[in-house]
């Protein structure tokens, strides 16, 4: 009888005691202040603000990374967060070239679920060019008669298909929104492997596909596999949902179509974060 | 008819089942105009050949009796792999198997140099090789390298084998590397985790940790490098068997830490402790395990900034060089924490390419650039271990 009752407590047991295993460090910044520019957790903020740009402009040609944060510092607002002022070089996500400079906010609320970010930059590269690039993108999608479908982008090997890169390149965008989402001051999120793509051909004129992606979480190291489902057509706001599994806890998205706070001198010129 | 082969095909995969014909296919059939490739055992090919050509379909003979020729190939290929060093291509990612087989070769093509140990065995009973380059002396000081303890992070293991390859070329070539070798030793691990690391091959590319059986547990393997006795089981590392970064039962219960620790300790004479990971770009010193600044704090810094200048120099690839609590994460029980508290001042961790695009899946194209930039962060080090080490 009582050994029953001890094994049924053990997960349980187990999950109350990971949050300690994790909460005790890396600590948040006690101290308000300038931030070493190497530091883990400006480098994680810059980046939460980068998956939130690279949602918002739903431009698979456009996708930027993280380059270098050239300057950053943390401010601990009362009983609401702790709110990072970053200023960061970006490269463009797939020829790693140099591509303009971000200043950025990132507050960590401590209410609500997701980060809130404000993000203006500069954009070297030729905007009309990117746009023609999502257009034959976007045309190259639409001709397809057999829907896309394919396993392992990258594979092992780190060899992406000619053919599904712009699959890819989706699933790098779609999985911004996701990452941007479940980003914490202390948690975050690379896009590991797209591990499964199926297109759905519509009868209108969007892009449909269904992703199965892992995540690559920080510090935890835990791969994390999430359902994605991205809608795109060029020029209006990225339509995503998912439904994440995970060892510990599922998250799920409400509807995802470019409403959420936070803002960017992107195309979208709506609300500003409402902090 | 070239629709109705692929069903065909498939119904005689299926007969093969039913009739036990045991038919193995080496080409599936995948598409129309592919071929398809089928090993037939000698009692069911009679019956093979009238059902192909009953159907009317095509069919040539590749290898008339497989018996003989597989023992002709196993002789090329092992022949192969002797000659083989320098056309072993070092720009690909390897399994086990054929790393193994270049390590021999490196031993073979450099004798004087280079050596091949074992320093024991992994969880499933396969051998952990080391390479000792040295020049003669007895047990000279020496600087040890090792990679894969993570086994998802292929560019480690690929990059060390580089590396072996590059120290045996250069003595004699380079007067840096020349005179190290003339002084000291160096030890190279190029696979720390091969259990873990033929587990990438085979069913998950993405497996970090060991595989060793956790009792009470239903989940595998544990975390090697939150195993060693540094901080053990402080923050940064999990208690549950099932996480990533599970630290295990105690330290050094995973047999690939324990035959790292008895060797270092039995040697003596290690003087500088360098591991590869990946990915971020980070050049680290202890500590991981508790966020103050280690006592060699100013030297260890000047040493990495220099390193990593060094790496950058040759693509432009920056590193960020500091404590690994401060740039990383807090993180317990690690490899370079237990051997600066065991007295090995130079002590750092690579975390190689890339910076997340790839991450783990960097691509095959990177492997030499990568290795080569990371070759004179390494010498850097190495420089400034052969000059300081008392």
């Amino acid at each position: 009888m009582q050994r029953r009752s001890a094994a049924r407590l053990g997960p349980l047991l187990l999950l109350l005691l990971l949050p300690v295993a994790w909460g005790a460090g890396p600590e948040p910044p006690r101290a308000d202040g300038e931030l070493q520019v190497s530091s883990r957790l400006a480098g994680q903020a810059a980046r939460v603000a980068l998956h939130y740009l690279n949602y918002r402009l739903g431009s698979p040609s456009a996708l930027r990374a993280l380059g270098q944060v050239r300057k950053a510092t943390v401010k601990t607002i009362p009983g609401i967060g702790h709110k990072y002022y970053l200023q960061f070089t970006t490269e463009d996500y797939k020829s790693s070239q140099n591509v303009g400079t971000c200043l950025a906010t990132v507050l960590y609320l401590k209410r609500k679920p997701r980060p809130a970010v404000n993000i203006n930059c500069t954009y070297t590269k030729d905007q009309k060019q990117t746009r023609e690039d999502d257009y034959s993108f976007y045309k190259k999608l639409r001709q397809q008669t057999k829907p896309i479908t394919g396993n392992d982008i990258p594979d092992s090997y780190g060899h992406i298909e000619p053919a599904l890169e712009p699959a890819w390149a989706l699933a790098v965008a779609g999985s911004s929104y996701l990452m941007w989402e479940k980003s914490t001051e202390n948690l975050g999120y690379f896009m590991a492997q797209v591990k499964n793509v199926k297109q759905w051909i519509t009868k209108d004129d969007s892009i449909d596909f269904d992703y199965l992606v892992i995540l690559h979480e920080i510090p935890t190291q835990e791969m994390i596999s999430c359902h994605l489902r991205v809608i795109w057509t060029p020029g209006h706001p990225l339509k995503v949902k998912y439904f994440c599994l995970s060892e510990n806890q599922q998250s799920e998205s409400e509807e995802g179509s470019g409403t959420e706070s936070g803002s960017t001198n992107g195309i979208f010129n709506e609300e500003e974060a409402n902090f | 008819s070239n629709m109705r082969l692929i069903l065909f095909f498939s119904a005689l995969a299926g007969a093969s089942w039913c009739l036990e014909t045991f038919l193995d296919f080496w080409l599936h059939p995948s598409n129309p105009a592919l071929p398809v490739d089928i090993r037939v055992p000698f009692p069911s090919l009679q019956s093979v050949k009238v059902f192909l050509e009953s159907h009317h379909i095509e069919y040539s003979i590749l290898l008339e009796d497989l018996q003989v020729d597989k023992k002709k190939q196993e002789m090329v290929n092992n022949q192969r792999r002797e000659r083989d060093t320098s056309n072993f291509n070092y720009g690909a990612y390897h399994p086990l198997e054929s790393i193994y087989a270049a390590l021999d070769g490196l031993a073979a093509e450099y004798p004087s140099l280079v050596s091949k140990q074992e320093i024991g065995k992994s969880y499933e009973k396969r051998p952990m090789y080391i390479l000792k380059f040295s020049t003669g002396g007895t047990n000279r000081p020496a600087i040890w390298l090792d990679a894969g303890i993570h086994s998802r992070e292929w560019i480690t293991q690929a990059t060390a084998l580089w590396t072996a390859q590059k120290i045996a070329s250069e003595y004699g070539n380079n007067p840096s590397i020349t005179s190290l070798l003339n002084r000291m030793d160096i030890f190279l691990l190029v696979v720390t985790n091969p259990d873990g690391y033929a587990f990438t091959h085979t069913n998950n590319r993405m497996w970090r940790k060991t595989r060793s059986k956790n009792s009470g547990s239903l989940c595998i393997g544990v975390d090697p490098n939150r195993n060693w006795d540094a901080g053990f089981g402080g923050p940064g590392a999990s208690t549950n068997p099932c996480s990533e970064s599970y630290h295990g039962p105690s330290a050094n219960s995973e047999v690939e830490v324990k035959n790292v620790v008895n060797f270092i300790k039995s040697h003596g004479k290690i003087k500088a402790f360098l591991t590869l990971h990946s990915y971020s770009q980070l050049l680290l010193f202890p500590f991981g395990y508790k966020c103050t600044k280690p006592a060699d704090y100013n030297e260890l810094d000047t040493v990495g900034k220099a390193a990593a200048s060094a790496l950058a120099s040759l693509y432009g690839t920056t590193y960020k060089v500091g404590t690994i609590c401060s740039t990383i994460y807090q993180a317990s029980g690690g490899s370079i924490d237990w051997s600066y508290d065991y007295g090995i001042k130079y002590s750092f961790a690579f975390e190689l390419r890339d910076t997340g695009r790839y991450g783990f899946l960097l691509p095959a194209s990177q492997i030499i650039p990568t290795a080569e930039e990371t070759w004179l962060g390494l010498l850097k080090i190495m420089e400034h271990v052969r000059d300081n080490q008392s």
